[in-house]
């Protein structure tokens, strides 16, 4: 049930995509219009699905608890969040990436973010849904916390608004190099580039917070230069000196875009390469 | 007299420096590619003087700019908005409001439904005007995110080298006064005691919960008794215990010659044997050991890695199959090795941490919270309305403002804001 729902969002933000692409090439209203309402349909049917899947879960946890009560159900609710494998990661981020550009990002009515969301949501639930084992696994014991959920929900929420930086960041240098009558103009793709950056280093940062506390209440150490957690060091130190080298040396356009796109970089070797290449406390890939 | 005639000039080139953000940002780098390297190359390097002495650096650095910064900071949080500074703000639009009713009212409450509560009111000769500011705190946001790093450090340092850390590992019904730590045995103030270990697992045989039935008893002949599981530890005497994982107790018999011996051998741990005539140690358990036999893939169920040692001999390994105990034979002569067919036990192991350094750390993670909120959230912003007598009757009114770091925002309110203030005119 899950897996058709999540066929037809990733059939809508490819849809909601292409309408971006076209509005941004167009310059049309109406497409905007149309572009955001496929796309926040998507991501209501995306939540849907996410619901449906975190219901599944709870139906197998449920099943090896002995007659649970009201407060062990709870429990129960919480701990098996659909965010515990690669798959459901992989799912969470594509729901994320929309849910930034529509919710956290509202005022921002510029097409080419949705563009950005549209398309790499879409391949990223593509990739999910092909070559990433989707069936249900059981949690192992280091996973029931009650921090699983607030500290992925809080990384992804950070990984999302650094694809949109990238994603604006992209469009800057190649603005920069050949500039285009319809697409926006640099210095509001600075501006947007400095604010996503912004909220993805809150979130990033949160996100390292929690998992030092987890790991603290869980191992006894909050901090054990595991790959993963120095990767997102390293992440947090390219995107630190993005923001001292904007606020405090006031550089701005190429080498702040630069930095976005190396940032993200980062980003995707922590989620993903970490997770394939370096072995450690996070590789739950197997 | 300034600070620079004060102190020589090497000192003035130091601490400007020390307080560059050229220095933090090459830091940053610097730091992001030890780390590199000692992600793919170099583990442990965190712990050496080429990533401590830039950590240090960086320490320095940090708190430089906060004797630096702060003190300006705190000053300009200190000085409110005067008059003065409000009607020196640019101006940023035009309106005009009928003589009819109460102008006063009508623009405050415009400006309170958009900029909330802190409107102040004072008369400047003919003129009415009306300021105030949001975001005064905001110079204070990175100083706190700053502080807040170096509690973390701070955090960091004080748990490594006045906090202790060490592993302990039981078997069912064992009882240890001493904990392994890298530097050796470190003595316990207390005993402590597994009077069971239990595992679960799920269908398809990965873990589900492991859990360790512990006995701490006190110098003073006090007794706890409790459970420590995953992401569940327990503390006793000032040691925090953490169920931090668990490995199987193999059942084995060891033949050499005459002499025969079974053992129960946990993974890991070198064991004596046939009265000290030698030592094995199992290195892997396989429930299921998959070799190629002839080309293909085999299962040949149960087995352990084991490594022995004679005296005077050099350690050698070799693979002991519970279903085929011939195998290993040949190659471990003149020992006999066999993995008997009893049913398979546990030994726990628990991480053991006194960290005095954690609630820096932690004091540090909660400023890092509003340090956030100030310096991203709250940008500042300055706002008046100068309301002047029109001669026919009605005012003249102008809006002033500025918010260097929040330009967006500011247009969008400074919108909002005229449009209200016309509405409430009716001109």
């Amino acid at each position: 049930m899950t897996s058709q729902i999540l066929g037809g969002v990733m059939l809508a933000y490819l849809a909601a995509g292409c309408l971006f692409l076209v509005a941004v090439l167009r310059d049309s209203a109406r497409r905007r219009a149309a572009a955001r309402t496929v796309l926040a349909a998507g991501l209501g049917a995306h939540s849907v699905a996410l619901l449906l899947r975190w219901r599944d879960l709870y139906g197998v946890a449920l099943a090896h608890a002995a007659s649970p009560d009201f407060s062990e159900r709870l429990r129960l609710v919480f701990l098996y969040v659909p965010l515990s494998n690669f798959y459901e990661s992989l799912v969470f981020f594509a729901w994320c990436l929309p849910f930034t550009a529509l919710v956290v990002f509202r005022r921002q009515r510029q097409p080419y973010v949705g563009v950005v969301v549209g398309l790499l949501a879409a391949l990223i639930l593509a990739y999910a849904s092909l070559r990433v084992d989707s069936h249900i696994r059981p949690l192992m014991p280091a996973l029931k916390s009650n921090w699983l959920l607030i500290h992925v929900v809080t990384c992804f929420l950070g990984y999302a608004a650094f694809a949109l930086a990238c994603g604006a960041a992209l469009l800057y240098l190649w603005q920069a190099r050949r500039p285009a009558a319809g697409l926006p103009a640099l210095s509001e793709l600075d501006r947007f580039i400095y604010q996503a950056v912004v909220v993805g280093f809150v979130f990033l940062t949160l996100g390292i917070l929690t998992g030092a506390v987890w790991a603290e209440s869980a191992w006894g150490r909050y901090w054990s230069w595991d790959p993963k957690e120095t990767w997102s060091l390293i992440t947090w130190f390219i995107y630190a000196t993005l923001l001292h080298a904007r606020l405090a040396k006031g550089w701005q356009g190429r080498r702040i875009a630069w930095l976005a796109v190396v940032g993200f970089l980062a980003v995707l070797f922590t989620y993903l390469g970490v997770s394939f290449l370096l072995p450690g406390l996070h590789s739950y890939l197997t | 007299m300034s600070a620079d005639q004060l102190h020589p000039a090497w000192l003035g080139r130091l601490w400007g420096f020390l307080t560059s953000v050229r220095l933090t940002i090459f830091l940053l780098l610097a730091l992001s590619w030890l780390s590199i390297l000692g992600t793919i190359r170099y583990d442990g390097i965190y712990y050496t003087v080429w990533f401590l002495a830039p950590l240090a650096l960086f320490a320095l650095n940090l708190s430089a700019c906060l004797v630096k910064g702060l003190p300006q900071a705190v000053a300009r949080v200190r000085r409110p908005l005067t008059l003065a500074d409000a009607l020196a703000l640019p101006e940023r639009g035009k309106f005009t409001v009928s003589g009819a009713g109460n102008p006063e009212t009508r623009v405050a409450a415009a400006m309170r439904a958009e900029l909330g509560r802190g409107l102040r009111q004072e008369r400047g000769g003919e003129e009415l005007v009306f300021f105030l500011e949001r975001g005064r705190w905001r110079p204070l946001g990175p100083y706190l995110v700053h502080l807040s790093l170096l509690f973390i450090l701070a955090g960091g340092l004080i748990g490594k080298y006045l906090g202790l850390e060490g592993r302990v590992s039981l078997m069912p019904g064992e009882m240890v006064r001493a904990m392994h730590t890298p530097a050796g045995e470190n003595p316990l103030p207390f005993q402590l005691r597994l009077e069971r270990f239990q595992v679960w697992y799920y269908a398809d045989g990965t873990p589900r919960e492991f859990r360790s039935d512990l006995t701490f008893t006190g110098e003073d002949g006090r007794t706890e008794q409790v459970v420590c599981r995953v992401n569940e530890p327990v503390t006793f005497g000032g040691l925090t215990f953490y169920q931090s994982s668990y490995g199987q107790i193999v059942p084995l018999r060891v033949t050499l010659g005459q002499d025969a011996q079974e053992v129960e051998a946990p993974l890991g741990r070198v064991m004596s044997v046939l009265g000290g005539k030698g030592k094995i140690k199992v290195l892997a358990y396989e429930p299921n050991l998959v070799m190629p036999m002839g080309g293909k893939p085999q299962a040949l169920g149960p087995a352990v890695r084991l490594a022995y040692l004679r005296e005077g001999e050099h350690a050698r390994a070799v693979w002991v199959l519970k279903n085929f105990p011939q195998v290993s034979a040949r190659q471990s002569e003149p020992y006999l090795f066999e993995f008997l067919d009893k049913s398979l036990g546990y030994f726990s192991v628990l991480q053991v941490k006194w960290d005095p350094g954690v609630w820096w750390v932690y004091v540090g993670f909660l400023l890092l919270l509003p340090g956030f909120f100030l310096a991203f959230a709250r940008p500042p912003q300055r706002w008046a309305v100068v309301l002047a007598p029109r001669p026919g009757g009605g005012w003249q009114g102008r809006l002033l403002g500025a918010a260097p770091r929040a330009r967006e925002a500011f247009q969008a309110r400074q919108e909002r804001l005229l449009s209200r203030l016309t509405a409430g005119g009716g001109a």
